[in-house]
């Protein structure tokens, strides 16, 4: 699959939502707070969808563009993506937190990739995640490897084996056939792994019991012996 | 009142979906994942289940040959609602019980609902 067809593929969802949104819209029986709701639903999933088409314009211009990386603090990026992410969470009756720690560290990267790559995460862990239940953004240290991974948790139903393995396979590869991955093209996994090896880094995931977490790993910041 | 079974992992478009069918007169069930759907089918007992393909942790597919394995719930005919309609036949889809395929991106409410109608 092209990453263009691909793309048409991710953006169906969203639009056809926004499109059923808006016909409901046009129910005159509607109350005024029935309609509040339904146009903040509507606002939220056009900005879903529109951060997909920025991620992409920004992947296609990794090669060409000059990435300045920088030691990030990942507690505080984390706090602004779950500040940002917030409205969208709560209208899903799910709830997004980031899971401290103790001692501050930071992390090599550009602020911004790192940021779409938690977004993207993050809106991943939404979909999959059961009602009721909140989503964590946390990190993790390795001082054997010097990486720091930040990492989405989601709690929702278990990943089967045979798509654990569907899952592996787009972890690192261009998007595929929706035949072959019926769930999702994978686009969103290519690009946070496009952006990730920008940084000098890499996407993961880990498979629980009841759910999931979608990490990036990258170098720790050599300013962390100064903290 | 005729029983629906509405398997929709998108909490919005299901409310939406579910509107549209209860105003219609039916009595609906909303299943978020094939777990609760394979739940609902024992306990609720549908009289159609309307499915969207791509789920959360599984696939319609899945859903249907599970379903499909028992003689009683293999009965059940089921609307296939999807954004990804242009993708299937509905003639080969019958041995799964698909007897209508909607698309999300060109339907309108009442598309649904006459659909529903249709495998009854």
């Amino acid at each position: 699959m092209t990453p263009l067809v691909a793309a048409a593929h991710e953006l169906k969802a969203p639009l056809a939502l926004v499109r059923q949104l808006a016909l409901r819209l046009g129910d005159e029986s509607l109350s005024a707070s029935e309609r509040q709701r339904l146009l903040r639903q509507t606002v939220l999933t056009s900005e879903r969808a529109l951060r997909l088409t920025s991620d992409l314009t920004k992947a296609a211009r990794l090669d060409s563009a000059l990435f300045q990386l920088e030691p990030i603090n990942p507690d505080q990026l984390c706090r602004d993506v779950v500040s940002e992410l917030q409205p969208l969470f709560e209208a899903y009756g799910r709830s997004v937190a980031v899971k401290g720690r103790r001692h501050p560290l930071l992390l090599v990267a550009h602020r911004d990739l790192l940021r779409r790559i938690l977004l993207s995460f993050s809106d991943n862990a939404l979909h999959y995640s059961q009602p009721g239940t909140a989503v964590h953004l946390q990190i993790q240290a390795f001082k054997k490897s010097g990486m720091v991974r930040v990492g989405v948790r989601d709690f929702g139903p278990a990943l089967s084996s045979d798509m654990w393995r569907t899952l592996q396979d787009k972890l690192n590869i261009a998007p595929q056939k929706i035949h072959a991955r019926p769930e999702s093209s994978g686009l969103g996994l290519y690009i946070a792994s496009q952006f990730a090896t920008a940084m000098n880094g890499r996407i993961g995931a880990v498979r629980h019991k009841d759910g999931a977490t979608f990490y990036v790993e990258l170098q720790a910041s050599n300013q962390l012996s100064f903290l | 009142m005729t029983k629906i079974l509405l398997v929709e992992d998108d909490a919005w478009l299901a409310e939406l979906e579910a509107s549209v069918l209860v105003g219609a007169g039916f009595d609906v069930q909303l299943a978020p994942h094939a777990p609760a759907a394979i739940e609902l089918v024992d306990s609720f007992k549908p009289e159609v289940i309307v499915l969207d393909v791509l789920l959360a942790g599984s696939t319609a597919f899945a859903l249907l040959n599970e379903l499909q394995s028992y003689s009683d719930t293999g009965i059940v005919p089921v609307v296939l609602c999807t954004n990804i309609a242009d993708q299937f036949d509905v003639v080969k889809l019958k041995e799964y019980g698909v007897r209508r395929v909607v698309d999300k991106t060109t339907m309108h409410p009442d598309d649904l609902v006459a659909a529903v109608k249709s495998v009854l």
